[in-house]
């Protein structure tokens, strides 16, 4: 089975001044294609650090000590875990720091293009002396200025009969695929998506959209700048002289131009309104909302084979909450996106994940088919949060007993015995594997055999 | 916020700043008595009946017979006319307006050059501290700029004169310009030089060149010491700042975006972390200032502060009361460009 | 919380809270070497203050000039750090600057910080009138270099060594008077003091139980830093020549003292120099070791 994700026996470290934090202890998942995985759990129980560690951004004071991050095949986190699983007595802040800085540099193609991430708090995730605009635009610059230009050259060879034609082709109810066909026939690929774009929109008016999409003719290019963009197309990203620090500019500020326009379609699509205005905008000047989705666009921009989201929604409102939702299961329609969807609340998930996978204490103690998970939960820990969700029909609100283990300093054996009502005597001594019970339903708990 | 509502609001601020300012020394210069004031405006080269006359006269001007708010008034509306005294020190005797005129240029050409030298070392030492941190180049800055910071301005003076003036040799240090030079030249009278009184510059103007060479040797330890004096501060304000920027969320983000690492300090890092150095810059220059007074001091430099030690060594009250004046204006000032400047380039103020 | 600490009293969790403090700071060794040599600094200044005799001097309050030898002379047997113009000895100068300019420096930064952590605090506490007014006139001294403003009220105040303190606290309460009413200010808007108004908790006791114990560790560490500041501030203004009376033992005027020699005798200037920034870097030191012990956050 191809997985876009496989996380296999992952285990963190953190060194404080209190002790050695231990986050992941032992994590096993796999995503599939275009699936959207759910990941629930309460607060501390390593969510947030799994997430962090399959894209490879941990702070100096982190110990991979073993595990591997797969995606397609490549292990993303190798270079940590093998400094880490070797020095773990004399383990070096700075020796540390240098290893993540070589891992950037090398994951920096696949972040932001194969996989990206959208974290937790929106007021802060955005640089506050950045436009919007720009920081779309980045990204987009970044990993794709040969679409980029491409769509800049298609502006400014397309006629006022091709747009006409096009408008017509609309009007008359033709779908995504008869445009493509008919742009490709006339060799002007990359203005197709700016011409759908605009009909899309539910913002404007139909005799507003016209005159946009006309519009689109009217860009002019000076000789020099048709040589570079045509230069970035062909050679497929900016490459050779480009990369000079000081010549790079002329091109970079063509790109970023043309960056700003697509980050307006971009989040036209997330229900912004107003995008040519709230491009042009700082981040303190939009609400919180706002700013998430933003932060989405970002995310979504170089449409990505995987995306992790942590908690996207908890700092906003039902509403927005909803809207988002959405999103992701239209981008897993169409993109085959795959989604790792990171939350506390168990019933955002229910509403969009295929799967959904039960942490505790840096484990994975429960994966299977969201039906499954809320029909039959297998863990007691699972059983007994689903059971924590208040409905309609609750009279009296249950909680756990006992409190989350300190993970400086964990149980031996399975890390809920402390709590779990069925607890037996090999349970407080050796951890239960994760074992599928029954077909897609796996459990780590001895109640199900070894 | 609208910017200029900001700027409006700053400006109004200032007039119950520079009131309190010139009451201030008012009152400093009242504290002994009618007698400071007096003395502050007595030409010293009157005697006899022709200072008696004066007096009078500037009882019945300053209104010295009634109470003090009054007087506080006539003295300001003196002040504000351009009247600020006399001064009586070796190294100039006569109105304080004249003698601003002639040592004011030095230090402002002084202190600026200073502060380009802090701003072109500092900001990539610091920036450059914070992004390689821990690394043998971040340690050797820490302990330089640690040392550099506990050390009295007048001991890197003394240092820089050890070094680059008696075992190497190199440089002069003391005075503006060997006096041998100029004594030839028309625009250099009595120790003055014409037109804007900094012998470097008008040295260049009249086309010496040996003469202006001269003088930008005398100029590069004092300069180089109000430099390395403040820079220290810069260096460790300036690493602390970038490495809390480093650590935000946006910079994560950043990251994951898969931007190169450089592009990451360059220009998301470093715009925030540069930004609170601009309300920095308010206190680099009361630094400045004050350090000018020490390093004039020690190398004889023909500046402000220079005049302000001679005044306090010898007593002269005018001279005091006027250089403090003048430099709380001048601080004052400094603030006021700050503000405005920061307004107008951090967006949460502009938009 | 964890199966550990779960037990035990309030006393126990506050040794180990102590027992961490302590471990953190000695773990610093830099913190370490600068408590080392402050003390050794505090060490002379109290012999000379009780016994100078033990350490061979007789004057520990003037300088003792040898005016049959007045040139500097480098460093020997029987004047270890040399002797600068007029044929001080250097080193026994030096030992009796070090508690001059100690006692003194503590003075300033004593009265200063006192005083100015007092209004601040009371000025950010009741607010109002008071609070705009504490404002304008710290306004008004920020807007002269200290320095400066130092030499204008040392001029009134007269030119000798005490006044020259007098005069550096004034200058420096207003410091004191802004950060204690900044600190202040932001732990008033802390949700828990609200919720002990809420709860009926009188003004006062809200000051003393709350606001002041959150708000003092960083005064605590400011003042720690400032003795070092100050110290050099203070023998900044001896070297200008602050003081008229020609024999005051202070680590400033010392090194003015061999300015006009510095080419043939440098150690002249060098020594009292170097004794000065030594104990800036120690005091520097310790008090970044105290920031890791004291900030909270640092702690992590």
């Amino acid at each position: 089975m191809e997985y876009t994700l496989n996380v296999l026996n992952i285990k963190e470290q953190f060194y404080t001044r209190r002790g050695i934090y231990k986050a992941l202890n032992g994590v096993d998942l796999q995503l599939k294609k275009g699936e959207i995985l759910g990941l629930a759990g309460e607060s501390g129980c390593g969510k947030t650090t799994l997430g962090l560690a399959i894209i490879g951004l941990v702070p100096r004071n982190a110990a991979i000590i073993e595990g591997e991050v797969l995606i397609n095949g490549r292990d993303l986190i190798a270079p940590l875990r093998e400094y880490a699983s070797r020095n773990s007595k004399k383990f070096n802040f700075r020796k540390s720091e240098n290893i993540i800085k070589k891992l950037n540099q090398q994951l920096a193609s696949i972040r932001g293009s194969m996989i990206s991430m959208v974290f937790q708090d929106p007021m802060t995730s955005l640089n506050p002396v950045l436009r919007i605009g720009f920081q779309i635009s980045e990204t987009l610059v970044t990993h794709q200025p040969e679409m980029l230009a491409k769509r800049k050259l298609a502006r400014s060879r397309v006629t006022d009969i091709d747009l006409r034609d096009m408008l017509e082709l609309l009007k008359n109810g033709a779908d995504e695929k008869a445009i493509r066909v008919f742009t490709e026939s006339k060799g002007l690929q990359g203005i197709e998506e700016q011409v759908l774009n605009i009909w899309s929109r539910s913002d404007l008016g139909e005799a507003k959209k016209e005159k946009m999409i006309v519009s689109l003719r009217s860009t002019k290019l000076g000789s020099f700048e048709r040589a570079i963009l045509n230069g970035v197309k062909d050679r497929r990203g900016m490459g050779g002289w480009m990369k000079i620090p000081g010549l790079s500019r002329l091109p970079k500020s063509i790109l970023f131009k043309e960056g700003y326009r697509k980050a307006v379609e971009l989040i036209s699509t997330l229900e912004v309104p107003n995008p040519e205005e709230v491009v042009k905008m700082y981040p303190h000047e939009l609400s919180g909302g706002m700013r998430q989705r933003i932060i989405i666009a970002i995310a979504l921009a170089n449409n990505p084979e995987l995306v992790i989201m942590d908690e996207p929604t908890s700092a906003l409102d039902v509403t927005v909450q909803a809207q988002i939702l959405e999103l992701m299961r239209h981008l897993k329609q169409r993109f085959n996106t795959s989604f790792i969807l990171i939350s506390h609340d168990l019933s955002v998930l229910s509403e969009v994940c295929d799967r959904i996978a039960i942490m505790y204490g840096g484990r994975i103690v429960e994966v299977a088919e969201t039906d499954m998970i809320f029909k039959k939960p297998l863990h007691p820990y699972t059983t007994m949060l689903i059971s924590a969700v208040p409905t309609f029909q609750t009279t009296e609100i249950k909680g756990i007993s006992g409190a989350v283990p300190d993970m400086r300093d964990p149980p031996d054996g399975c890390m809920f015995n402390p709590r779990c009502p069925y607890v037996m005597e090999k349970c407080k001594i050796v951890n239960p594997h994760l074992g599928e019970v029954e077909q897609d339903h796996s459990v780590a708990c001895y109640l199900y055999g070894d | 916020m609208n910017i200029w509502a900001y700027i409006i609001r700053r400006l109004l601020l200032l007039i119950p700043t520079l009131l309190g300012l010139t009451l201030l020394v008012f009152i400093l210069s009242h504290f002994s008595g009618n007698n400071i004031l007096l003395a502050t405006y007595l030409n010293p080269r009157l005697t006899g009946t022709a200072r008696q006359l004066l007096v009078q006269k500037l009882t019945a001007e300053f209104h010295l017979n009634q109470p003090i708010y009054v007087q506080y008034f006539y003295w300001l509306l003196q002040v504000l006319e351009g009247n600020w005294g006399f001064t009586n020190t070796p190294v100039f005797s006569g109105q304080v307006t004249a003698a601003i005129e002639l040592f004011l240029p030095n230090t402002v050409v002084l202190t600026v050059a200073a502060a380009i030298l802090i701003w072109i070392i500092g900001v990539p030492l610091g920036i450059y501290s914070a992004v390689s941190r821990d690394s043998a180049a971040d340690h050797i800055l820490r302990v330089g700029s640690f040392t550099l910071y506990a050390m009295p301005i007048y001991l890197i003076g003394i240092a820089l004169i050890i070094v680059l003036g008696v075992y190497f040799k190199v440089l002069p240090f003391s005075g503006v310009v060997s006096p041998t030079l100029v004594s030839s030249f028309s625009w250099y009278i009595n120790g003055i030089s014409y037109p804007t009184h900094v012998i470097l510059i008008d040295a260049l103007i009249h086309g010496a060149w040996g003469v202006a060479f001269d003088a930008f040797l005398h100029f590069i330890l004092p300069a180089l010491t109000l430099a390395l004096a403040i820079v220290a501060s810069i260096i460790r304000i300036l690493r602390s700042s970038m490495l809390e920027v480093l650590d935000q969320d946006y910079i994560r983000l950043a990251r994951s975006k898969g931007l190169p690492e450089r592009t990451v300090n360059n220009i998301h890092a470093q715009k925030n972390a540069l930004l609170p150095m601009i309300t920095l810059f308010g206190l680099t220059v009361a630094g400045l200032l004050g350090g000018a007074v020490v390093v004039e001091t020690i190398f004889s430099y023909p500046g402000i502060g220079y005049w302000t030690t001679q005044a306090f060594l010898n007593s002269d009250v005018g001279g005091i009361m006027a250089s403090t004046l003048l430099f709380g204006l001048i601080l004052v000032a400094a603030n006021l460009v700050v503000d405005v400047i920061y307004a107008f380039i951090d967006p949460r103020i502009r938009y | 919380m964890s199966k550990k600490t779960s037990g035990g009293t309030v006393n126990t969790r506050r040794w180990d809270n102590i027992k961490l403090s302590f471990s953190v700071f000695f773990a610093n060794t830099a913190a370490v070497v600068g408590l080392i040599i402050v003390l050794v600094y505090l060490a002379d200044a109290f012999i000379m203050q009780i016994d100078p005799g033990l350490l061979g001097i007789t004057y520990a309050n003037t300088l003792v000039p040898n005016f049959l030898n007045p040139v500097p002379t480098a460093p020997s047997w029987q004047h270890p750090f040399g002797t600068t113009y007029p044929g001080v000895d250097l080193y026994t100068s030096t030992l009796k600057a070090i508690r001059i300019d100690l006692f003194y420096s503590f003075l300033v930064v004593g009265v200063g910080a006192v005083v100015g952590s007092v209004i601040g605090v009371i000025s950010a506490a009741i607010g109002g009138m008071m609070d705009e007014i504490v404002m304008r006139i710290t306004d008004i001294f920020f807007s002269i270099p200290y320095l400066i403003l130092a030499l204008a009220i040392g001029f009134i105040l007269g030119r000798t060594l005490m006044n020259m303190s007098l005069t550096l606290a004034l200058v420096w309460w207003p410091i004191y008077a802004r950060y204690t009413r900044s600190t202040t200010l932001s732990t008033k808007e802390f949700t828990f003091v609200e919720a002990a108004r809420a709860s009926g908790v009188s003004r006062i006791k809200i000051i003393f139980r709350h606001i002041l114990p959150n708000s003092l560790p960083p005064v605590f560490i400011q003042i720690s830093l400032d003795l070092g500041a100050i110290m050099v501030i203070f023998s900044t203004l001896a070297f200008i020549g602050f003081i008229t009376n020609a024999s005051v033992p202070e680590l400033g005027y010392l090194t003015s003292l061999g300015l006009n020699y510095v080419q043939i005798a440098p150690w002249a200037v060098i020594f009292p120099g170097v004794v000065i920034t030594i104990f800036a870097l120690a005091v520097n030191l310790l008090g970044d070791g105290l920031r890791d012990v004291i900030d909270p956050r640092r702690r992590s």
